[in-house]
Parts: C-alpha cells; structure tokens; sequence
C-alpha cells in the first residue's frame, strides 16, 4: 500500500509540475471575471492575452449565454458581465444599479448544411419566419425556390436548430423575425428563449454550430465569427430594400448607421431590420453590451479595461466580423464607463 | 492489627461508577459534534431547497407538478413535462436493464467458468464507475449518430405504427438516445447488488432442490428468485432512482423540449436535465424558483426511492452477511 | 411471483426433455445477457480508450484552452487538470475526518435511538441527487459571494461524507470486540483504545473507502456546473477562485463544434477513467487484503 501511496504522489505531484510550468500567470493580481454572450466571446478571447500584457488584468470570461451572463451580474457572482439582448426595466430593477454599455458591433449569421449546393442561398424575413415555425419543412419547398431560381435545392427536411440556453443570439434572431413577420411575433414571439414550435435545442453559439454542421439539411443561427471559424454556410438576407446582403463588415456598418443614438436611459440602440433607406445594410447586425454595477470593488480596474476594450479592443475586431463601434456610440460608452466608481 | 494481616493501609478512593476523562469526553464531543452537523446539513440541505422554490411553490401551488408548460416569455411554468420525461425515460431504461443485469448476475453465480467470474465481475463493477459525463460524451459523438442514420430509421420503418417509433430525430439527441445511455447506466448496479444476492442464498437450499431433481432453471425460479425477491426488488428502486437523478449524461443526449410527445424519437427532458440546462441562464426570479421546485420535486422521488432501497439492501445483505457501499445519483 | 413447489411429483409430471430444453433456453438467455453487458462496457471503454490514446499527448498537460480562435491552435487542457486537483483535494480534507468522526460516533459511542437517526440521515444525503447538491452549494455560497473552488470542494465533500462514512462504519465493526476489551481491561481509557487501537486496524479498510470515494467524485459534473464553473483560461491555484475541473471541461467540450474540441475531450476522458480504473482496482485489492488480514468472512 505503501508504494501505491508513493506511486499517487509522484503522480499528483507531476501533474502539478506540468500544469504550473505550462502558462506562468501573469497577472500582477487582480482577477477580471466576466461571463454572458457566446456572441461576443471571440472578440473578447482576443482580448484576454492583449488586457494581461497591457494591463495585467487576469480576465476570465465564460461563455454561458447573455441570459446567464444577466443573471451572474444580478447576483454579484462576476465582476461583468455581456448580453446582446437589452436588459428590460425589470432586469435593471433587479440588477440594482447597473449599466449597459454597447461594447461591440456584429451580426447573426443563418447558417446551413446542404452539401450539395454550392450556390449561395437568398431568403427573407416572412420566409425564415414559416421555416422556423414548421410551417415550410422541405428545402425545396416552393417558397424558397420563388427566392432562388435556377438553384436545384434537394428534397431534404429542413432540421432546425435553435439554442437552448439564454440566449442574446436568439433575442436578435427573434427579434429580426418579430419584426420580418407579424405571424411570428404573435405567435412566438421576442425573447432570449421562446417557446421554439420545432427544432432541436443546442448550448451556446458553439453547440448549435456543431449541430449544424453535423446534420445534413441543417439550419440555424449563430454569430458570423462561428460561421467564419467552421466554415459554414450562411444565407444572403433580403433587407427593406430588397437587396440581398450577407453579414459581413459593410452589411454591419451600414445596419448601425440606421440608429446613431443610444437610448438615454439605457444606452441602448437597435439596429434589427432597418428601413429601406439603407439598401446595403444586412437585417439581423446587432450591438452587444456588458453590464456592469456603478458602484464595484473593482470599479478602477473595470474602468480601465472598459475603456480601452471600446478603443484600442476594436482593433482585434475586423478580421472576427466585428465592426470597430461608430463615433457617436463611442462617446456615450465612454460616458457611462468614466461613472463606474468604488 | 497484627502482622498475619495483608490489608493496605493506603487510602481508597470510593468507586464513582463511570469515570468521566477528559479524553473519552472530547472524543465523544467532537465525534458527536459531527454526527450533529451530519444531521443538520440534510436538514439544511431540505429547507434551503424548500426556502428556494417558495415563491413558485406560492405562485403555481400543487397544480405546479401538473402543468405541462414551460414558457419563459409569458412567464408560466409547470413540472408536468419534464415529470412525463421522467418516468417514460426510467421506467424504460429500467425495463430493458433489469432483465440483462439478472442474467448477468446468474450467469456470474450459477454458469460463467470460474475463470471468467473474476474478470467479468470487475469489468460489470467497472462500468458503474464512469463517470456520466464520459458516458454522455460517448452518447453525443459515436451513440447519437449511430441510432440516428441506422437504428432509429430501422426501428421507425419497422415498427412505425406504435406511436413510441414516430419519426426519427434528425440530429441524434432524442429520448431514445437518452433511454439507452440511461440503460448503460442502471446496468452495473442492478447486477451487481443482484449478485451479491444471489451469491447469499444459502448452498444448502440450492443442493436440496438439487436433489430433488430440478434442472438448473427449475432451481433459480424455485429458489433462488423467492430468497432474493426483497433485495432485487430494492436494487431495482435504487437502478431507477439512478436513473431518475442522472442530470449530465441525459442533458447531453435528449436536447431539449417540452410537452408530452409519445415518439420516442423526439427530443424532450426530464427533470434533472431541465435543471442542468436551464440554471445557469434563468432569467426572472420566478424561474429560477420554479426550476428550484423541479428540484424539490426531483429530490422528493428520489429520497423515496433511494433510502427505501438502502435500508432493504442493508438489511438483506446483513442477513447475508456481505458488505455494500453503494453510491446514490450522479 | 408465485411459489414454485418442488415436489417431485410436480416436476416428473412436466416431462423431462421439455425441462431441460428450457433449462438450456435460460442458460443460453443468460450467456447473452452477460455476453451483451460485456461488450457494452467494451465498446464504451474501447471508444474513449482509441479516440482518446490518439489524442493524447503532452499539450493535454501543459497548454491552456483558448476561447476562441479563426484557426486552429495548439491548446490543452492544463488549468482543469489543476482545478480537480485543488477541487477534490480540498473535498477530500473536509470529508475525510467529517466521515471517520461520524463513523466512529455511530459505532462506539451512539444509542441506538442515535445511530438510527444518523444513520439514515447518511441514507438520505447519500440519496441526493447531485444536482440538488448543487443547488443547494449554490444557494449556500455562490449566492452574493461568486463562485469559487471552495464551493465546488464542500458540493463533492457532500457526496463524499456518507461513502467514507458508511465505509469506514463497516470495518469499524470488523474489529473484534475482544480486542477493545482487551485494550480496556488493561486500563486504557476508553479514547485511546478508540484512536489507538481500534482506528489504526481499520485504516486500509478507511483508505479503500476514500480511494472510491475520490473516484466517484473525480468525475462528478453537476454540482461543479453550479460552483465552479465560470473560469478563466489559464492555470489557477488559488481556491477563492472558481477552478476549472476536467469533467466540467469535457462535458463543455463535448458540445463545441471543432472536431479539436472533441479530441481533446476524449483525451481528457481517458485520463479521468484511467485514474477511476486504478483507484477502483487499488480499493479492490486493498478490500482482499485487508479481508485476508482481519478474517473476515466474505
């Protein structure tokens, strides 16, 4: 027994060796803990090694889904944390003080699996709304061909997948189809989850990309940087103006110049759908926030991460699909972060 | 006092009866003091469960179990779904491993060579011990698949006209998937406790009945299933309490959804798995409250289920003079 | 089921032959039920044992995960092999004594009134399920304070408390009573048997219930999910912190789409059963000798 005692130890032991010599921590001290959207996880996975060598900020951020990173900030279990679904007054009552800052800008991308069509597929609003609501269940139903003639679309189910948790990514999808379909909004609705009338549930922007990918006939909705990094497809949206855009940097801008000015109480902006003046926009771009106390033991530290994460952070942006946030956005976010104190 | 006398002159303390030292009195003390806090985390553990599911419980009252609704956007919620979820998950994990895990118990005591009992004994032993999370890891990526593009087709052409064999899942994650990891889980502990049973009945009774003639079967049915009815009756509630319990491994394989569907192949969720995927991200402090009163009502079947099983097979195997040390719900 | 009479009479009426054919019916039932159990259990060790040797290599140990990244990156899993140890070390501290005093009370100082409410308290903790145990850590510590290792240690020390408990109790009650009386007749106050005598026979009997019990909560996810899982990337020590642990780490694996993800998720897997197969089969082999030594009648 002896050995086996001795054996257990120079295992826990060496175990232990590996895994302090793999990243020494850097941080002088303070620790960063954030949590919420998986939408804006890729752009702030950049900044976690960028904020340790400016700073030495440790930031730990859990992608668990803006209903969850809403719910975290409300029971002070971290330090931030990040939604791209507004709070609602309620919310706000709840979560006793706190802010919401716009901190990035981006857009939801459809993404599909049907192998063999190489061509890329137009939809819009009402149509994605009926497929989301079982109403069209084949990829060759009429509806979808009207939008793309002379594209051979197979005869396979169409699977949707939603996601399961709290989702900020499925409030703007929901949002976008609210406002594409008054069928939709009545019958389902707005909301970080819905009562979703078919489809299979997947956790987190992540889950649903997997599930996509692995599920021939495949639909569904994450943020366009998960597109990018699984090499999904993604549909072309029609807008207002009957184009047909993709969520890429210029369909982004352009659907954030369609509302310039947060809310005053709320800081909060929405850019869902935009009316036809702006053709080139891409319908379901969104901003996202981070949500902070006013009042917070870290409140230094988070004031000079939240600043420079609105400045310097959105160089990390463009090549992830996000847009570096406008001008006039910029100065409200830096407005609310310089209230932040101890 | 003359010299022929031997008694001592020293004096005797009076007998007190028992001696109060300071060593037996903290020992007790301390050990005591455990036994107390021991007692006080179970009640702790059910009043802080009951205190949390208070304002739904306030709120939605008894009708709660029954409702089959779960809607975050209007705010009305009920147990009624996931409740459904459960039973028809257990009772069928249940129903298929209770029958594989009494042949493999009588196998292992009455047919297998004895060279084979020791290393399938271990192998039945071991499969107990992974943990659900590596089950459900293999359920997603290589179980989901598989009855996805080959099983549940088969099953639906085959048997499509019961409404349990509707139409297949798409993407793998269903109640069928979630009902076979959950028989791959009840398996081991239902043969296992069933073992230790039948390894008790008494030699004798087999030999008589032996020698009256009967053929190996004749004797299991005649003697050992009586002699051990009470104790496998109890490793089956405790097989379902298992069942009922397992959060991870069932989240990871049903994906999602609510209502009462009868196609197995559909997703859906049962109470534990309702409250792994949804805790985290709760909204309104209703719902957290009403996904805490899930737990409660979870909680309460369980320790039904659980303790009652305990206690029998404590009793059975003291009579037979084994030792057991089971886990409960992962 | 009904009471079968083995009078003789009764079975030389069914006839023979047909007895035996289903005796032989049963047998071959019984064969392919251990036949299937079997390879069950071979397909799921020998599914995470191919995808998980392939996998495995020294980034598991040394290198972080990343949160996100366009390409592919060389990451590992290093600060959940950390985490679990923090994790269940600690968990192991509090369960450990908590357990053997508990035990100790029950055998030799409780009334049996006593020992019965205790013992069933142990049941009934025994029986929760681990995700209200996370609920309730949840409720207790994370409420208001944040998460952090210390929850997640004091959830799987729930779990361990009545497995080390009920363990130990068992071979407390190995040792003979004579030994004790012994130990008393000779003076010995009664404290000092209990720890001096008594204990010291029943420590490979105790080391064999820890061992499983670490095993069993080594890869307990639910009440991680609820404590300590809200982590950052890089390889903490610190227990106020929320650590990561490896079976929280798979099971977020296991939904991610990058078939990267997924091999390191079976890696992480196969390092997790390796070290629950070794510690069972170590308590098994301590259990046999620590039978053998103390004569005890399996």
């Amino acid at each position: 027994m002896r050995t086996l005692a001795l054996i257990a130890a120079v295992v826990a032991a060496s175990v232990a060796a590996g895994t302090a010599g793999a990243t020494p921590v850097k941080q002088s001290g303070t620790t960063l803990v954030g949590a919420g959207s998986s939408f804006v996880a890729p752009l702030v996975s950049q900044w976690i090694p960028a904020v340790g060598s400016a700073y030495g900020y440790g930031l730990q951020y859990s992608p668990i889904g803006s209903g969850g990173g809403i719910n975290a900030i409300t029971g002070r279990t971290v330090d931030f944390g990040a939604s791209d679904a507004p709070l609602s007054p309620d919310q706000f009552t709840a979560c006793k003080g706190c802010a919401q800052i716009p901190w990035a800008l981006s857009a939801t991308a459809v993404i599909y699996n049907l192998n063999g069509v190489k061509n890329l597929l137009h939809m819009d609003g009402p149509t994605l709304a009926g497929i989301f609501s079982g109403q069209i269940a084949a990829w060759d139903d009429a509806a979808i061909k009207k939008l793309n003639p002379g594209v051979s679309l197979p005869s396979a189910k169409i699977a949707i997948v939603h996601r399961s948790d709290n989702s900020g990514t499925t409030y703007n999808f929901t949002d976008y189809l609210s406002s594409a379909s008054p069928a939709w909004r009545s019958a389902t609705g707005t909301g970080v989850a819905v009562n979703w009338p078919v489809g299979s549930g997947a956790r987190g922007s992540s889950g649903v990309a997997a599930t996509v990918a692995q599920t021939q006939g495949g639909i569904g909705y994450v943020d366009v940087a998960y597109a990018k990094a699984n090499q999904l497809q993604f549909l072309a949206m029609k807008n207002q103006s009957g184009k047909f855009t993709t969520p890429g940097l210029r369909g982004i801008i352009a659907a954030a110049s369609s509302d310039q000015k947060p809310d005053p109480a709320t800081n909060q902006l929405s850019i869902v759908n935009p009316p036809k003046k702006y053709d080139l926009a891409y319908p379901i771009s969104t901003y996202t926030y981070v949500i902070v106390p006013l009042q917070s033991s870290k409140a230094q530290e988070l004031r000079k991460f939240l600043f420079w994460a609105v400045t310097k952070g959105q160089a990390f942006g463009p090549k992830l699909l996000f847009q570096p946030i406008p001008k006039n956005v910029l100065v409200v976010a830096e407005k609310t972060i310089a209230k932040i104190h101890n | 006092m003359s010299g022929a006398n031997l008694t001592f002159d020293r004096p005797r303390r009076p007998f007190t009866g028992r001696r109060f030292r300071f060593g037996d009195v903290s020992l007790q003390a301390v050990a005591g003091a455990a036994a107390a806090a021991t007692t006080f985390l179970v009640v702790l553990i059910a009043y802080k469960v009951v205190r949390g599911a208070q304002p739904a419980i306030e709120r939605y009252g008894a009708h709660f179990v029954t409702r089959v609704a779960w809607d975050p956007v209007k705010n009305v919620y009920g147990a009624g779904s996931f409740l459904f979820g459960t039973a028809l998950t257990s009772l069928l994990a249940l129903a298929i491993a209770a029958p594989l895990a009494i042949g493999i118990a009588l196998f292992l005591t009455e047919l297998a060579p004895r060279r084979l009992r020791g290393p399938v004994t271990a192998l039945v032993e071991t499969l107990a011990a992974i943990p659900s999370v590596v089950i459900g890891l293999w359920g997603i990526l290589v179980l989901g698949p598989i009855l996805r593009d080959h099983v549940e087709p088969a099953l639906h052409s085959a048997l499509g006209f019961i409404p349990l064999f509707g139409s297949p899942s798409s993407t793998g994650s269903s109640v069928f998937t979630a009902v076979v990891v959950l028989t791959i889980m009840i398996l081991p502990i239902v043969a296992s406790i069933s073992r230790e049973l039948f390894l008790g009945v008494p030699r004798d009774l087999k030999e008589g009945a032996f020698a009256l003639g009967t053929t190996r079967w004749e004797m299991v049915r005649g003697v050992v299933f009586p002699y051990a009815r009470g104790g496998i009756a109890a490793a089956l509630i405790l097989g379902l309490g298992r069942a009922v319990g397992e959060a991870i491994a069932v989240t990871q394989v049903i994906g999602t959804g609510v209502g009462i569907h009868w196609n197995l192949f559909d997703t859906g969720d049962t109470l534990a798995s309702k409250i792994a995927a949804s805790y985290q991200g709760a909204q309104s402090n209703i719902q957290i409250a009403s996904l805490v009163y899930l737990g409660l009502i979870l909680l309460v079947f369980s320790l039904l289920m659980n303790v009652s099983a305990q206690v029998i097979v404590r009793r059975a195997a003291r009579r037979q003079g084994v030792g057991f040390n089971r886990g409960g719900a992962g | 089921m009904s009471t079968h009479s083995l009078t003789k009479a009764s079975l030389r009426a069914e006839g023979l032959p047909r007895r035996r054919a289903v005796n032989r019916l049963m047998e071959l039932l019984a064969w392919l039920a251990a036949a299937l159990g079997v390879a069950i259990l071979a397909v799921v060790v020998w599914s995470v044992a191919r995808r998980g040797a392939g996998a495995l290599n020294l980034d598991l140990l040394t290198r972080t995960p990343v949160l996100f990244s366009l390409t592919p990156v060389r990451q590992g899993l290093a600060n959940a092999f950390a985490g679990s140890l923090v994790i269940v070390g600690i968990a192991t501290l509090l369960a450990l004594p908590v357990g053997i005093l508990v035990a100790i009370y029950l055998n030799e100082f409780a009334r049996p009134s006593v020992r019965s409410a205790v013992s069933l308290a142990l049941d009934v903790l025994n029986g929760v399920p681990a995700i209200v145990i996370g609920i309730f850590v949840y409720g207790l510590l994370v409420v208001g304070h944040g998460q952090s290792a210390f929850a997640g240690s004091f959830a799987l020390a729930c779990i361990m408390l009545p497995l080390v408990a009920r363990s130990t109790m068992e071979v407390l009650a190995l040792v003979p009573m004579s030994l004790r009386e012994a130990s008393l007749a000779l003076g010995v106050p009664r404290w000092r048997t209990t720890l001096s005598i008594v204990l010291p026979q029943t420590i490979g009997g105790i080391v064999t219930g820890t061992v499983l019990a670490v095993a069993r909560v080594a890869g307990e996810t639910a009440p991680l999910l609820f404590t300590s899982s809200l982590v950052g990337t890089q390889v903490g020590w610190d227990p106020h912190h929320a650590l990561q642990t490896v079976p929280v780490a798979i099971f977020e694996l296991a939904e991610s789409s990058d078939p990267a993800d997924h091999a390191r998720a079976w890696a992480a897997a196969l390092v997790l059963l390796l070290f629950i197969l070794f510690a069972s089969l170590g308590a098994r082999w301590l259990v046999a000798r620590a039978s053998r030594r103390l004569g005890a009648v399996r």
